[in-house]
C-alpha cells in the first residue's frame, strides 16, 4: 500500500494519460503538420522491420498518439530501429523517420 | 636604442592576451584528450610522422595547396595572406639581424622596426623586399574585399556570413596593412629611406604635405596601425581566425592518428575551430543549390557548434552525403562531427529497447560465404533475386542472413545519433555472423557494407560489396557473362563511392555487360540521390526535387538504363526520372549465359 504524502516523484503521467489531453498530440502536429494527412493504409507497418519481429505496430502507435493516448508509446516507439523502409512505401510521402524521432523526443518523459 | 614608445601599447596588450588564451586552448584541449589519444601523440611524436606534419603545415597552412587547387584565384588570396605575412614577419626579423647584428630586440622592436630604424643607415636590399612583400599581402586583401563584392569571380558562388568575434577581427584585418602601408610611408617622407611602395609613396607626401601636419599623421597612423594589431589580436581566439593557429596542432595530431568517433571528444575541439570559415563547403552542397537552404552546411554547423549554439534543425539537416567534407582544405572530418553532434543532442539509452533481439535467428541456408541484404534490399525485391541468379549461376553455398527478416545493420540508428542503440544492433548481427561460421560477408547495400567495415568487429570475416563480389566472380571465371552493346550510366552511391572509396568494381562489372556512361558529376563528385537516411529533416517533396536534379544529369548521357549499386539510390532516384533505374546485380543477372558444364551435365 502506497502512503498518499501529496506528491508523487514518479514521472509526469498521472496527468497526461487522460484520454482528452491533446497538448502533446497538438505539440507533435504542429512540428510536423504532414501526419495529419496519414490516410491509415498501414503500408508502413506492413514492411516494418521491427514490425516483422515483434507485435510493434507504427500505425497504431502514430494514430494513437494523435488521439492522445501516449501510454506505452515511448516503449514501443522504442523498438524502431529507423531502418526507413517505412519512409519509402508510404503513400503520402510522410517523413516517417522524423516522426518516430519526433514522437519519442516529445514523449520520452512519459 | 630603445624600443619603446606610448603606440606600441595596443599591439603589445594585444599580443600578450592572445598568447595567454591560446596556451590555455591549447592547453586544456590537449589536457583533457581521452588517454588513448595521449598515448598515440606519446607513440608518434619520435617517428615520421613529425617530419611529414611539418612539411604538411608548411604546404597548407601557408601555401594553401589544397585551395589552390579548387580556385587559384581563391588561392592566391589565401596563399598572398598567409604566406605573405609569414614573410614579413621571418624576414622583417632577419632584417633587424641584419641592422642590429644577434641581440634580444622585444617583439614591438621587430613588428615596427621602420618607425625605431629611421637613425640607422639603410639597406636599400631589404627595403625592397619588405615592400615587395607589403605589396603582396595588400594585393591579397585587395583581393578580400573583392570577394566580398563579387565572391562569383573567386569561383563560390556564396560566402560565409559572420559572427560578432569575426566582424571585428575582420575589420581590423583588412585594416593591418593599409595602416602599416600608410604608416611606414609617412615615416620615409620624414626620414627618408623605402623602395618603390613606401619609398615612393613617402616621397609623393614629402613633395605635398608639410613637415608639422606629417608629423602629426605619423603619430596617429603609427597608433593605428598598433591598434588594429591589438584588436585583431585579441579577437583572434574568439573568431575564425583562431584557425591559423589551430590548424597546425590539427595537422600534427591527425599524423599522429587521433581521430573523432561517434562520441565527442576533447580532439573535437581541434577540427571545429581549424575551420577557417571559407565557405568552400557552402557551394558542393546540394541542400543550397538544389533545396536553396543556406543554414546548416558544414560552416554553420562548425560555427554553432563552436560558439554553443548549435540546434537541432542545423545538426539534422544534412544527407552526409561527404561532397563537402571532399572539397574542404583543412580536411576536417565533417561526417563524424556532425554524427557525434546527433549523438550528443539526442541520445538516450534505453537498455530495454531491442530485448527482443534475444534468441532471434530467421536465417536460412548453409555455407561460407552469408549474404546480408539490408532493410533497403528487402525492399527492391527485383535486387534480392537477381543475388540469388547470381549465386546459383556461380555455383556458391550461400547462409541467408535475413532474407526472412532480420536487425538493421545499425548505420542509420548510427546516424541519427542513437549510437549506444546502434551497437546493440551491432552486436546481435556480429554473434550471428559469428554463429554461422561465415569467413565471407557479402552485401547488397553500401550502408550495411560501411558500417560492418567500419563499426563491427568482424576480425576473419571478409566484408564485400556485391560489387566487388560479383567482380570477383568474372574474374574468377564463375559467371559467363553475355556482353552487349547497351549504354548504361552509373550512379556513384555516396556511401559506396566517397564513403567506401568504392569506385572501380561497379564500373568494371558494368563494362562486362555493357557499355558505360558518366554523368557530368561523378566518382569523388558525384551527387547524392537525395534520400540519403542521415536526413530526417527535409520533406517528401525536397527529396523527389533533389532525385529530379540528379537524374537530369544522367539523363543528359542518353543511356538506355540508370545503373546503380544501392537499393536506397535506386528508390530514390526512380521517383526523378521516368529512365528505368536498375541495380548493378539485376543487369548482371540479365546477362548471365546458361553455363556450358552444367547445361551439359
Ligand atoms: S524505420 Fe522503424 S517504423 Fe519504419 S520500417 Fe524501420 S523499424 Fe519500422
Ligand atoms: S504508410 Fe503513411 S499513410 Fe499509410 S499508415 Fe503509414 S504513415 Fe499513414
Ligand atoms: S568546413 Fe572546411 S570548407 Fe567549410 S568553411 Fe570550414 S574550412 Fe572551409
Ligand atoms: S554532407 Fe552533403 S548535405 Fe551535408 S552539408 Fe555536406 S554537402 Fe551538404
Amino acid at each position: 500500500m502506497a502512503i498518499e504524502f501529496g506528491y508523487t516523484i514518479s514521472k509526469p503521467r498521472a496527468i497526461d494519460i487522460d484520454r482528452n489531453n491533446l497538448r502533446k498530440s497538438d505539440e507533435i502536429l504542429r512540428e510536423m503538420p504532414e501526419l495529419q494527412t496519414c490516410i491509415g493504409c498501414g503500408s508502413c507497418t506492413a514492411v516494418c522491420t521491427a514490425g516483422n519481429l515483434t507485435s510493434f505496430n507504427f500505425r497504431r502507435v502514430h494514430t494513437l498518439v494523435r488521439r492522445g493516448e501516449y501510454r506505452g508509446a515511448y516503449e514501443e516507439m522504442n523498438k524502431c530501429m529507423l531502418c526507413g523502409k517505412c519512409r519509402l512505401v508510404c503513400p503520402r510521402g510522410i517523413n516517417t523517420r522524423g516522426v518516430v524521432l519526433l514522437l519519442k523526443r516529445k514523449l520520452g518523459d512519459f | 636604442m630603445s624600443f619603446f614608445a606610448p603606440f606600441c601599447l595596443p599591439f603589445m596588450i594585444g599580443a600578450a592576451v592572445m598568447f595567454v588564451l591560446l596556451a590555455w586552448k591549447w592547453g586544456s584541449w590537449l589536457w583533457r584528450l581521452p588517454e588513448a589519444d595521449k598515448r598515440l601523440v606519446a607513440k608518434g611524436i619520435f617517428t615520421r610522422a613529425t617530419p611529414e606534419a611539418v612539411w604538411e603545415t608548411v604546404r597548407e597552412s601557408l601555401l594553401h595547396r589544397r585551395i589552390f587547387r579548387i580556385d587559384p584565384l581563391l588561392g592566391y588570396m589565401h596563399m598572398s595572406l598567409a604566406f605573405g605575412w609569414f614573410l614579413l614577419i621571418s624576414v622583417g626579423w632577419i632584417e633587424t639581424v641584419a641592422y642590429l647584428g644577434l641581440r634580444y630586440v622585444p617583439l614591438q622592436g621587430h613588428v615596427f622596426f621602420k618607425y625605431f630604424a629611421t637613425g640607422l643607415p639603410h639597406k636599400p636590399a631589404f627595403d625592397f623586399v619588405m615592400d615587395l612583400l607589403l605589396l603582396l599581402v595588400l594585393s591579397g586583401v585587395a583581393l578580400a574585399w573583392f570577394k566580398r563584392l563579387r565572391s562569383r569571380a573567386l569561383g563560390m558562388r556564396r560566402t560565409t556570413r559572420h559572427v560578432a568575434g569575426d566582424r571585428v577581427a575582420l575589420s581590423a584585418l583588412w585594416f593591418i596593412f593599409p595602416a602599416r602601408l600608410a604608416a611606414e610611408s609617412i615615416t620615409c617622407a620624414l626620414y627618408g629611406g623605402g623602395s618603390f611602395l613606401t619609398g615612393g609613396l613617402g616621397a609623393w607626401l614629402a613633395a605635398h604635405v608639410g613637415v608639422m601636419p606629417l608629423m602629426t599623421a605619423e603619430t596617429v597612423a603609427w597608433w593605428f596601425y598598433s591598434s588594429c594589431l591589438g584588436i585583431f589580436f585579441v579577437a583572434l581566439p574568439f573568431s575564425r581566425y583562431m584557425h591559423i593557429f589551430t590548424e597546425i596542432p590539427l595537422i600534427f595530431l591527425r599524423r599522429y592518428r587521433l581521430r573523432s568517433g561517434e562520441k565527442q571528444s576533447s580532439y573535437d575541439h581541434f577540427q571545429v575551430e581549424a575551420c577557417s570559415r571559407c565557405g568552400i563547403c557552402i557551394d558542393p552542397c546540394q541542400l543550397q543549390s538544389v533545396l536553396k537552404i543556406d543554414t546548416v552546411q558544414s560552416v554553420y554547423f562548425l560555427r554553432d557548434r563552436r560558439y554553443g549554439m548549435l540546434r537541432r534543425e542545423v545538426a539534422d539537416n544534412c544527407l552526409l552525403c561527404g561532397r563537402c567534407a571532399e572539397k574542404c582544405p583543412v580536411g576536417i572530418d565533417l561526417n563524424t562531427l556532425r554524427v557525434n553532434s546527433r549523438d550528443a543532442l539526442r541520445n538516450v539509452p534505453d537498455e530495454r529497447r531491442y530485448d527482443y533481439f534475444q534468441g532471434l535467428d530467421r536465417s536460412s541456408g548453409e555455407g561460407r560465404v552469408g549474404y546480408f541484404a539490408g532493410c533497403m534490399t528487402l525492399l527492391t525485391p527485383r535486387t534480392m533475386q537477381s543475388m540469388e541468379r547470381i549465386f546459383e549461376a556461380a555455383g556458391e553455398r550461400v547462409w541467408w542472413a535475413d532474407r526472412e527478416g532480420g536487425v538493421c545493420c545499425g548505420r542509420p540508428l548510427k546516424l541519427a545519433g542513437e549510437t549506444d542503440s546502434a551497437r546493440r544492433m551491432m552486436r546481435y548481427n556480429t554473434e550471428l555472423f559469428r554463429k554461422h561460421g561465415i569467413t565471407t560477408l557479402v552485401t547488397s547495400c553500401p550502408i550495411c557494407l560501411r558500417v560492418f567495415r567500419e563499426d563491427y568487429a568482424l576480425e576473419g570475416i571478409e566484408v564485400l560489396h556485391h560489387s566487388e563480389y560479383i567482380l570477383r566472380l568474372i574474374r574468377e571465371g564463375r559467371l559467363p557473362l553475355g556482353r552487349t552493346t547497351e549504354r548504361l550510366a552509373y550512379h556513384d552511391p555516396c556511401e559506396l563511392g566517397r564513403g567506401s572509396g568504392i569506385y572501380e568494381a561497379p564500373r568494371a562489372v558494368i563494362e562486362a555487360v555493357g557499355e558505360l556512361v558518366e554523368p557530368a558529376h561523378t566518382r569523388e563528385e558525384a551527387l547524392c540521390c537525395g534520400s540519403s537516411l542521415a536526413n530526417t529533416a527535409i520533406d517528401d517533396g525536397q527529396q523527389v526535387a533533389l532525385a529530379r536534379n540528379v537524374a537530369e544529369e544522367l539523363d543528359a548521357t542518353g543511356a538506355g538504363a540508370i545503373v546503380t549499386a544501392c537499393p536506397l539510390c535506386k528508390k530514390a532516384l526512380g521517383r526523378g526520372t521516368a529512365t528505368e533505374v536498375r541495380d548493378l546485380s539485376e543487369v548482371v543477372a540479365a546477362r548471365i549465359r546458361p553455363a556450358a558444364g552444367r547445361a551439359t551435365k
